[in-house]
């Protein structure tokens, strides 16, 4: 299930709501695990048990970790290295089977058949989500949950469940004990998830289109402008989408009673690379560094070991974006301009003005889109010869023109959008004015989404490859 | 935010998601969308089985937009906001100047074409009988002047000039005659059809080829037959605020002309207009009674057999023949499964009319049983 479906909003959401708020505190938590299920299982009802067997396989590992840690370090962290192990190969078999498959067939000339598995919808995140948890204990930075159920909301959480951000145990460890549910939180909850939905049905999906009508363009028709249409149009794309998920997340969190962190803070403002990355989906950062990077040693151990840690990490969050080597080829394009930075680019930056730093980033980060996005090099390759003007093709078509007059107006509220100066002028408007505007603003939002939604059915959903 | 906007932000949100959910449950769900023309999801019926193997979830959440309280109008709200956007289009249909509702075009692959004018060709080759070949462009192409600018729609025109390059029958030039009076009433505002206006421009072309005469428009019997016409772009683009188009017919029946569909089995009589389709969606039926495999005119005239090989823009052309031929026999070859070569011996037609507008031409896959040497 989706939170952009007329299914979640008007169906799940009512119900899960009415119920939550009419049962008595104590059994909050089942109700919340029991219709986690129902969202978790609604795409694909068999992996409901693939869920329940990551559940109880880390309730378990939790409670042995925290048992023999006081008394036989040595064993709890076998427990900790097999729960590791098991998780990863979950999460390897499910996801990068097929892709290992066929690299290897391709290599090696054998024949080894590919499964053609439907992935688990959000098994990237819960994976990263619920492995945390027994590492946490194990370093003593979370304490063993021995309630199933409180357990087992956590990890099934429909909020975050399937595109984060990625919530770990001890961040909400004190929620699923005790919560203090109230107006304040509800309010900002529901303003939340509006603004959330407007991001990802009347922004995300509106400019996705544009990205569609030129994706495969062959390299006789794909113009500069047209190039450059395409990739800032994928660029808004997946920040609403990604971050007016995260917004949803957080809102249907707060609706509940869950505070979770941010994931995104702005990051197309960023003047230099390093600082996209601690904008851009904030919770995937910060589990990277903590699981992998500190472990490898992080900065503590020379640079040279440095630039191989954060070369490490990023193959990993490359390929940890999809089972395809795209993926790792993104990771590694972003490990190469975060150690140029590291090693001089950022004190370059730092003597240039501002101004410089943003185009820089802005042209790193619409280009890195691309490969993100494009299934293969050779097409990758398409889009950057156009963009940066050596393609056949020339400046601009009429068709460009039909395309600009169409979509100039969303592109231009994407971009207004994905800056502070929106929100922050919208801040500086007298009190009386903004109190009438802003339910004012969240019917639109919501009337006008539900038309999309109802007419849709162009409402992908990107993250299902994660 | 003080706790009163709170409260109403409450209000809005929780209203309005708890209102939709109490009309979904008390509304009547509705089989078939007049505005789509389509059945919708009805309820799927819950089992185990259809949990795991079947497509139950999918089939419920289709169920869920497909009969969301007041669908059309949300639809049309969506088509809307997209034309206030500045987007010209909806899904496939671009809004045009005066209302007009011009479907997307896309230039098929040359391999294609050629196959199915090889296929042609390969009829010429093989009878006797003069094969008359005749490509009919749509409103995108003739009356493009009402597109939006710059509208990325394929070239129509290509694939005449294409089609007619190869073809060994005798091609017939309907674009011309349909150019000429572009800015008439030829086509339907909100259908992919010509108007029985654009089907007489059209019947002129043939005469011509043929050297019959050339009626004047004032000599038919005009007679509007339907002013509330919405059709198929009508219900693929969701712009539901257009204004219905108007239908004519041009030929009255007057009886002398005998329609058999020879699609039944045994063969039943119809008239020249079923105007019981004018009460329902698809009023374009009207003419004949809509697609059949194969229907048989004996018109009441002097005058030779013609066999038209038909897609559904001969069905409102038919009438404006008449009086030329003794009888006219349309065959669909999308439905026909029996031999053609065999037809045309048995029935001894002194012509043969392949007619099919462009965008038909271009995606049709059964041309090949015009090929005699196949079968």
């Amino acid at each position: 299930m989706v939170f952009s479906s007329i299914l979640f909003m008007f169906i799940y959401l009512p119900i899960v709501l009415a119920v939550y708020y009419l049962v008595s505190s104590r059994w909050r938590n089942v109700w919340l695990f029991a219709v986690n299920l129902v969202f978790y299982g609604w795409g694909e009802p068999v992996y409901v048990f693939l869920m329940v067997f990551s559940i109880c396989l880390n309730y378990v590992s939790g409670r042995l970790i925290g048992k023999y840690r006081e008394t036989a370090l040595p064993r709890a962290k076998r427990v900790l290295i097999i729960n590791t192990v098991l998780n990863l190969a979950m999460l390897f078999f499910f996801k990068y089977f097929d892709l290992m498959a066929e690299t290897l067939s391709l290599i090696l000339g054998a024949d080894i058949p590919t499964l053609g598995l439907t992935l688990p919808i959000g098994i990237s995140f819960y994976t990263f989500q619920t492995m945390s948890y027994p590492i946490d204990v194990y370093r003593g930075d979370g304490h063993v949950q021995k309630n199933f159920i409180k357990f087992g909301t956590f990890v099934a959480l429909f909020p975050q469940l399937i595109a984060g951000p990625i919530v770990r145990y001890k961040d909400i460890a004190d929620q699923l004990d005790e919560r203090h549910e109230n107006l304040d939180q509800f309010a900002s909850g529901v303003q939340r998830f509006i603004v959330g939905l407007g991001k990802k049905v009347l922004i995300a999906n509106n400019v996705g289109m544009l990205w569609d009508v030129y994706a495969s363009a062959a390299p006789g028709e794909l113009t500069f402008l047209g190039s450059w249409l395409a990739a800032i149009a994928f660029s808004l794309q997946i920040y609403f989408d990604f971050s007016g998920y995260s917004d949803m997340a957080i809102g249907l969190g707060r609706m509940l009673g869950f505070e979770f962190l941010e994931n995104f803070n702005y990051p197309y403002i960023s003047k230099s690379v390093t600082e996209f990355w601690r904008r851009w989906h904030m919770s995937l950062g910060t589990w990277f560094r903590d699981y992998v990077y500190i472990p490898l040693g992080g900065n503590r151990k020379g640079l040279p070991r440095q630039l191989v840690n954060i070369l490490i990490v990023w193959a990993l969050t490359g390929i940890w974006h999809g089972a395809s080597w795209t993926f790792l080829v993104w990771g590694l394009y972003y490990a190469f301009f975060l150690l140029m930075e590291k090693l001089f680019l950022l004190r370059w930056l730092k003597k240039l003005p501002a101004f410089v730093g943003h185009i820089y980033t802005l042209v790193v980060a619409i280009s890195g889109w691309v490969i993100f996005q494009q299934t293969s090099v050779s097409q990758t390759l398409v889009f950057f010869r156009a963009m940066f003007g050596l393609g056949q093709a020339g400046l601009c078509s009429g068709q460009d023109m039909y395309y600009l007059a169409g979509f100039v107006a969303i592109l231009l509220i994407g971009c207004v959008a994905s800056l502070p100066a929106g929100s922050a002028l919208f801040k500086k408007l007298p009190q009386k004015f903004r109190a009438v505007a802003v339910p004012v603003l969240a019917a639109v939002v919501l009337v006008v989404s539900t038309a999309y939604l109802v007419d849709s059915t162009y409402n992908p959903f990107l993250y299902f490859r994660f | 935010m003080s706790k009163m906007e709170k409260i109403i932000i409450l209000a809005v949100f929780l209203g309005f998601i708890g209102a939709f959910l109490l009309l979904m449950v008390v509304m009547p769900d509705r089989d078939f969308s007049q505005q789509e023309n389509r059945y919708l999801q009805r309820l799927p019926i819950f089992s185990l089985d259809a949990l795991t193997e079947g497509d139950y979830t999918a089939d419920f959440e289709k169920y869920t937009t497909d009969q969301f309280p007041f669908r059309d109008a949300w639809t049309s709200l969506k088509a809307r906001c997209e034309l206030l956007l500045g987007k010209k289009e909806n899904n496939g249909v671009y809004y045009c100047a005066g209302g007009a509702l011009i479907p997307h075009f896309d230039v098929p692959a040359k391999e294609a074409v050629d196959k199915n004018i090889d296929y042609l060709n390969a009829l010429v080759d093989n009878t006797d009988i003069p094969v008359y070949f005749g490509l009919i462009p749509g409103a995108g192409e003739v009356q493009s002047s009402l597109l939006p600018k710059n509208a990325p729609i394929g070239s129509q025109q290509t694939v005449i000039d294409w089609a007619y390059g190869r073809s060994r029958a005798i091609n017939i030039d309907v674009q011309s005659a349909l150019s000429a009076h572009k800015d008439e009433y030829i086509f339907y505002r909100t259908d992919h059809h010509w108007t029985s206006l654009g089907a007489y421009y059209g019947s002129l072309a043939l005469r011509q080829a043929w050297a019959l005469p050339c009626p004047a428009l004032d000599s038919y019997q005009r007679q509007t037959v339907s002013e509330s016409f919405y059709g198929t772009t009508y219900s693929s683009s969701g712009y539901a605020w257009v204004a219905p188009d108007e239908m004519e017919t041009f030929v009255p029946d007057d009886g002398s002309a005998t329609v058999l569909d020879l699609g039944n089995d045994p063969p039943t009589e119809g008239p020249l207009y079923d105007t019981s389709f004018l009460d329902v969606k698809d009023k374009y039926s009207m003419f004949l009674g809509g697609n059949t495999p194969l229907r048989s005119i004996d018109t009441g005239h002097e005058g030779e057999k013609l066999l038209v090989i038909r897609d559904s823009y001969s069905d409102s052309l038919a009438p404006f023949l008449l009086d030329s031929f003794s009888r006219i026999d349309l065959m669909d070859l999308r439905y026909y499964r029996d031999s053609l070569a065999q037809y045309i011996q048995d029935n001894g037609f002194d012509k043969i009319l392949v007619l099919y507008s462009v965008s038909n031409f271009s995606t049709d896959q059964n041309l090949f049983l015009l090929d005699p040497t196949l079968f």
